[in-house]
């Protein structure tokens, strides 16, 4: 108990970090969350639209722009090109469109008015493109026909107001699904900035020459006191990952009360152990306690950008995908995602989601084994 | 002594492991990471060609008109899709080991089944309809079209099949060379990952901080014994400073300098055509980034550990509010409180650097540059009165 204690001291000193790198995580998945419902049926993406109308918005115009904002989010923002230049930049904006003075008039009497637009180049400017494109097409073959506004304006209508019926076999809620995925891949680079970081901090206090020849000295048993040690370790990363579990519930409520919530949990607690072994091999090799901070940012940082924590994996090259097989981020990254598409908890899909963290687990048992080997070199060389 | 001072500082900084991490080596490994997550990000996010099924039955095979649509849309240099013929039951199959978006039973009309809403469905969905509408278009127009030739020569009733043929042909015809009047005026160095890398400069710059609180610490009595013995030796104590800062910077230029030719020869970050520019940005953003450094470790009666945690923190900080880990909380920043970017250092060297890439006018590179400078000049002065004339009863 007495080890145990000067563990939560020595913790205690350190509250700030643990503070700030929560603080993160929530900060981060608070920005992400925006209010979805849940929802299984279709519903049709829509691209940020901006339409500039230099024309009176009448007639064929006003038609234009009411199917475009029916099949679009419309982007309100200050008319400055500047402006509109920096939303295009930063996505805010997928695409813009400028409709001309006089449009109307002019398409009117077939002087096939130009439409001026600016694009991101990416899916969403791709469907606003083909929103645009097919109103367009529809009203040049009718107004080729020489008829007025308002049967053009009716037969466009007649036209575009066809729907095809959708079926979507998913029974999943995706959106909020995503989100939680979102959530637990970051806290791929949480769990190991704050384990890592804290224990190697703690336990390189332990191993102050001093201290330590204080300790080797004392009545305890080094079995004991290694044990002890062990245990305030994975109380103190228990206690990180319970934090992080009531954040998710939180946050994200009735969704981590199913089945995948529950998936997601023993991922993540499978995950954060296995972050804990990390930490005492580190501990244990690290002997510079100002170099800790560097390496567990490069290790934290590292892993989670590779294996996908920060930029989702389908984004990611094949390459860097190839080396992140090789940590254990990759597979606890994989299978949150795996989660995510889960639609039955029949073996069959089990059995990844399984095998993943045996990985996981013989992750571990490598890092445990590598702690010994580099425990009996340095005994032996004491 | 000038010169002497800035040898041994410079000796001093170059030797200090912890201080070339944060300075040399964390940027460049951070470049390397964002360089490996990021390369592919832009282009999968552009429309790819998408893979679906239809389901071969006899209700399409007797469709040519979906059936020509769909050769058109899946050959050619713009193919939208791969299409696959297959049973339902191989689509649905398919549909479920995620290998086609979605795939098209034909009853009476289309139908699209999919796995969940998506772009790629939403595409898929469009297209239908954009068919849909076609084949209602072309019914208006022969519909219009014979009613005309039957007000023209009532004869024609005789031979109608070949006369709505002909029509239909014609209106076929007609929708395919209608021309749509769009022109894309969009700029095209369009790359929003470019923002990270200059995030990542402005973050080196203001970690030269780190050098400045190093120097200053040096030269401060209550900070080391190093700093006693500069403050009774019997030379002027601003030679010694203004030394000592001068080698940080040198050091923190170098690091930069560093840091450019990774980014400019491995990453190929693209930082728009005007070098000269591009060196003078760099050399005031760290100019700012060492003395607000100085600043603090002047300011702030502390431990260096402290002081340290403090730099840390303000630079990381201000990097996320200028979008190091996103870059939508830039634009968010700027867009709802753009005094907190125009406050903030890294904000300013990431504006200006964007500026110099997407902009071809520099009145908004010169604008961050000026504030720049003010906030070098604002926290110079600050440092100045804090470091003058300082005296100590005991320590």
């Amino acid at each position: 108990m007495i080890i145990f204690k000067a563990f939560l001291k020595v913790l205690n000193k350190y509250k700030a970090t643990v503070i700030l790198y929560t603080v993160i995580l929530v900060f981060f998945a608070g920005f992400n969350m925006k209010d979805t419902k849940s929802n299984q049926g279709f519903i049709a993406k829509k691209p940020d639209v901006l339409i500039v109308n230099n024309d009176t918005n009448q007639g064929l115009t006003k038609d234009l722009i009411d199917y475009i904002s029916k099949n679009v989010n419309i982007i309100s923002i200050e008319i400055d090109e500047d402006k509109i230049n920096d939303a295009v930049f930063y996505r805010n904006v997928n695409y813009v469109i400028y409709i001309p003075e006089k449009f109307r008039e002019d398409f009117l009497s077939n002087k096939n008015p130009k439409i001026e637009i600016k694009s991101t180049g990416d899916y969403q400017a791709s469907l606003a493109s083909l929103i645009l494109e097919r109103y367009m097409k529809v009203a040049t073959i009718y107004n080729n026909k020489g008829m007025d506004e308002a049967s053009l304006i009716s037969n466009i209508n007649n036209t575009l107001n066809k729907e095809i019926e959708v079926e979507v076999t998913s029974k999943l809620d995706n959106d909020n699904l995503s989100k939680l995925t979102s959530f637990y891949n970051f806290s791929n680079y949480s769990f190991l900035a704050a384990v890592v970081f804290i224990i190697c901090l703690v336990l390189t206090s332990f191993r102050d020459e001093k201290i330590n020849k204080r300790n080797i000295v004392s009545s305890t048993n080094y079995k004991k006191f290694n044990q002890s040690l062990l245990f305030a370790n994975i109380f103190f990363a228990c206690l990180l990952w319970l934090i992080y579990v009531l954040l998710s519930l939180i946050l994200f409520g009735n969704i981590v009360f199913t089945l995948h919530g529950l998936l997601y949990i023993i991922n993540s607690f499978f995950f954060i152990m296995c972050a804990v072994t990390i930490a005492i091999l580190l501990a244990n090799i690290i002997n510079n306690k100002d170099a800790i901070s560097g390496i567990v940012n490069v290790i934290a940082l590292g892993s989670s950008f590779l294996c996908g924590a920060f930029v989702p994996m389908d984004f990611l090259p094949q390459s860097v995908i190839k080396i992140a097989h090789i940590l254990p981020s990759y597979w606890f990254i994989k299978n949150n995602e795996l989660i995510k598409t889960l639609e039955t908890f029949s073996w069959v899909n089990i059995k990844s989601f399984m095998f993943n963290l045996a990985i996981i687990g013989g992750f571990m048992i490598m890092f445990i084994s590598l702690n010994n080997l580099v425990s009996k070199c340095k005994r032996k060389k004491c | 002594m000038f010169i002497h001072n800035f040898k041994y500082a410079l000796k001093t900084l170059f030797k200090n492991k912890m201080l070339i991490f944060w300075t040399f080596l964390f940027p460049i490994i951070l470049g390397v990471f964002f360089n490996m997550a990021f390369s592919n990000i832009e282009n999968s996010e552009k429309l790819e060609i998408i893979d679906i099924a239809i389901v071969d039955e006899e209700e399409y095979r007797v469709d040519d008109f979906y059936k020509e649509i769909f050769e058109t849309l899946s050959s050619g240099d713009k193919k939208l899709f791969n299409v696959n013929y297959v049973s339902l039951e191989e689509a649905k199959d398919k549909l479920l080991e995620k290998e086609i978006s979605g795939y098209i039973i034909y009853l009476d009309n289309p139908k699209l089944v999919v796995a969940n809403s998506g772009i790629n469905e939403t595409v898929i969905r469009n297209v239908l309809e954009e068919i849909e509408d076609t084949k209602d278009i072309i019914n208006n127009l022969v519909q219009l079209k014979v009613q005309e030739e039957i007000l023209k020569n009532p004869e024609v009733l005789n031979y109608m099949e070949s006369l709505t043929a002909r029509i239909y042909e014609e209106a076929v015809n007609e929708l395919n060379n209608v021309q749509v009047n769009v022109k894309d005026i969009s700029k095209s160095n369009l790359s929003y990952t470019m923002i990270e890398y200059y995030t990542l400069i402005a973050m080196t710059c203001l970690y030269g901080g780190l050098l400045g609180m190093t120097a200053i610490n040096k030269c401060l009595p209550n900070m080391s014994s190093n700093g006693k013995r500069v403050s009774i030796a019997p030379t002027k104590k601003s030679t010694m400073i203004v030394s000592s800062v001068l080698a940080s910077y040198v050091v923190q230029l170098i690091g930069l300098s560093l840091l450019f030719l990774f980014t400019i020869f491995v990453i190929k970050v693209d930082y728009g055509r005007n070098l000269g520019l591009v060196v003078l940005l760099a050399c005031v953003g760290s100019l700012a980034g060492l003395l607000l450094g100085v600043m603090i470790a002047s300011v702030i009666k502390a431990h260096e550990n402290l002081k340290l945690g403090i730099i840390i923190s303000v630079t990381m900080l201000g990097c996320f509010l200028s979008g190091m880990m996103g870059i939508t909380m830039k634009y968010l920043v700027d867009t709802k409180m753009p005094i907190v970017n125009k406050l903030n250092p890294a904000s300013m060297i990431t504006d200006g650097f964007y500026a110099l890439y997407y902009y071809e006018t520099t009145e908004r590179y010169f604008f961050n540059i000026f504030s720049l400078l003010l906030v070098a000049g604002i926290l110079f002065f600050i440092s100045y009165m804090f470091l003058r004339r300082q005296k100590y009863d005991n320590i």
